[in-house]
């Protein structure tokens, strides 16, 4: 049985439509045009137990409105939901116990207080016994490394140290279901590696099923196995992420390193191939897939190679492709 | 039980962090305080009888409302549009919590915050002005003074929480305009300037009876004994009939606001 069944879910928001400047606010002072905007538009997916599924596609296509309805915090305009078995918006404590939401930029933690004093506060929340919370708590904080920071009042944490708190104040309860909103938003390359690890570490431990967005492909490429696509509200692709690179993935890339100096005009006399990267002795060319190993011949007869590579494109860049010239997300 | 009284503790140790906040509130208190003392005791300079009250009554009714203003009309729940408006109030329904017993839990942790402050001025102002303080009619009325306390702070509350749930339709004023609004009048209506009794009886006689008057005029009555124990009782009732419905009208504008409401932010 899956444990998060979606089917046909809409959510639409009625936002007011305001023409710019004082005379535009003026206006709406009087009367306002309301516009419906359909932030989900009919979407359906199942979740299996165990299964870590990356939500991807540009600002406002409407994942994150998918994980709000998920947690019971949107009301769906239309359409099915099942988490655990239970109907998100009932909000029943029998099911708020279980799962757990994780927004990078909204925090949980009192701000003025230690971390220690919100974690406290959540046993008692949750109603979590005394000695699994000890239990889990020491885990949380060997896995991430949090010992010294735990009595420092939270206002006075770097950004990836909180982010650290906030995910073990989100998972003091060991819940089975976890969304994850942008969870290593903001943060530095390293910190982002050591999130990601413990996150993969978390559902492997406790066989969790985790749905997670974010802006950073590594985090997407790193910890899914399947991706769910979003763009306007409407699912664009289902699948592993390895069957999106070779569905949409028409080209592949070459990479060369040549053994004597060369120039641009002495590689497009010989291919039509797009020169993506040029600095001799490193050259990185994309071309049609069918035509990848005819080329790669070409070369290496007419030129000295010291090193060539066929590659697929980066998953970013088919991202970018199917989303066109917006913005990535 | 156990989590409410967690938050109420956290609450507290959270209130001692903004130290200079409630000092600030507790001299804007004072004040208040002191500027309709002394203009009462400016008005019965000449006189020890005035508007059915006696000099001593009328300054104890002044010294009663101030003391009754720390507990009842000192909520945190203002705090309520904000959360819905920023979308803060998402931390609350994703967790087995009930908001509202949350910020119950909140209040009273802050009610007692302020006990202790009043306690220690109340004791300098009597010191210092030595004001006729009467005491209460009788033991009965003392103890049905208790329990009206108790229920106006409730009253007030749901009235706040209410207030507040306006957020809900219009999340960019979170809700200030409209309580702005509305407490300036609470504050008269309640008897926090003057007693009721004051006003002509067609208007008193319906302002007595309004939710505001059970805030800090109705318990200074039965304290006073200005009303006898069958009226005190039937005060209490009516403050009761008022909690019942305060409490269904704001589960149903809940219920209703949180299926429009928005979880703003990311």
């Amino acid at each position: 049985m899956s444990v998060i069944s979606v089917k046909n879910l809409k959510k639409y928001y009625q936002v007011y439509q305001k023409e710019p400047g004082l005379t535009g606010s003026i206006k709406s002072l009087f009367s306002r045009r309301y516009q419906s905007v359909r932030a989900v538009d009919g979407i359906s997916f199942d979740i299996e137990p165990g299964e870590l599924v990356g939500f991807i596609g540009p600002n406002g296509a409407g994942k994150t409105t998918t994980l709000k309805v998920l947690s019971g915090l949107l009301y769906p305009t239309s359409g099915q939901v099942q988490v655990l078995g239970f109907t998100p918006f009932d909000r029943k404590s029998q099911f708020q116990k279980q799962f757990s939401l994780v927004m990078g930029q909204k925090n949980q933690l009192w701000w003025d207080l230690p971390a220690l004093d919100s974690f406290i506060l959540n046993r008692e929340i949750y109603e979590i016994p005394p000695a699994n919370f000890d239990k889990t708590l020491k885990a949380l904080v060997k896995m991430l490394d949090l010992k010294d920071i735990l009595k420092v009042q939270v206002r006075k944490l770097s950004l990836g140290q909180r982010m650290k708190c906030e995910l073990v104040a989100a998972l003091l309860h060991s819940p089975q279901v976890l969304f994850l909103d942008e969870p290593t938003i903001g943060l530095d390359v390293v910190m982002q590696k050591k999130i990601r690890d413990f996150i993969k570490n978390y559902q492997q431990k406790f066989n969790a099923t985790i749905i997670l967005t974010s802006h950073y492909m590594g985090d997407v490429r790193e910890l899914c196995d399947r991706i769910i696509v979003i763009d306007h509200g409407k699912i664009f692709f289902d699948g592993k992420l390895n069957t999106i690179i070779k569905k949409y993935a028409t080209h592949k890339q070459l990479e060369i390193i040549f053994a004597n100096p060369i120039t641009k005009d002495q590689i497009r006399k010989l291919t039509r191939a797009k020169i993506k990267y040029f600095d001799p002795p490193r050259v990185v060319l994309s071309v049609k897939k069918s035509l990848a190993n005819s080329l790669a011949v070409k070369l290496l007869k007419n030129f000295a190679v010291a090193d060539l590579n066929i590659t697929e494109p980066a998953i970013e860049d088919i991202i970018r492709q199917l989303f066109g010239d917006r913005e990535l997300a | 039980m156990g989590k409410y009284l967690k938050i109420f503790q956290t609450s507290l140790i959270n209130g001692f962090v903004y130290r200079l906040n409630f000092i600030m509130w507790r001299v804007r208190h004072v004040i208040q305080f002191l500027a309709v003392y002394f203009l009462w005791l400016a008005i019965y300079a000449d006189n020890n009888q005035l508007f059915g009250y006696s000099r001593a009554a009328m300054l104890t009714y002044v010294i009663g409302t101030s003391v009754l203003r720390s507990f009842v009309l000192s909520s945190r729940s203002q705090t309520v549009g904000v959360e819905i408006a920023s979308g803060d109030l998402n931390n609350y329904l994703v967790k087995p919590v009930s908001y509202l017993k949350n910020w119950l839990a909140r209040d009273l942790s802050d009610k007692l915050l302020n006990l202790l402050f009043m306690t220690f001025e109340l004791t300098l102002v009597i010191l210092l002005l030595r004001p006729p303080l009467l005491p209460p009619a009788s033991s009965p009325a003392a103890a049905i003074f208790i329990v009206a306390v108790i229920l106006a702070m409730l009253l007030y509350f749901l009235f706040s929480f209410l207030v507040s749930s306006f957020a809900f339709w219009y999340p960019e004023h979170n809700s200030w305009p409209l309580r702005f609004f509305i407490f300036m009048i609470l504050e008269f209506l309640a008897g926090g300037l003057f007693p009721l009794d004051i006003f002509p009886p067609v208007v008193y006689n319906f302002f007595r009876l309004l939710p505001p008057a059970f805030f800090l005029f109705q318990p200074m009555q039965i304290y006073l004994g200005r009303v006898d124990l069958a009226g005190a009782v039937g005060l209490v009732a009516a403050n009761l009939v008022w909690l019942v419905l305060l409490y269904r009208v704001s589960r149903a504008v809940w219920r209703k606001g949180l299926k429009i409401y928005g979880a703003y932010g990311r």
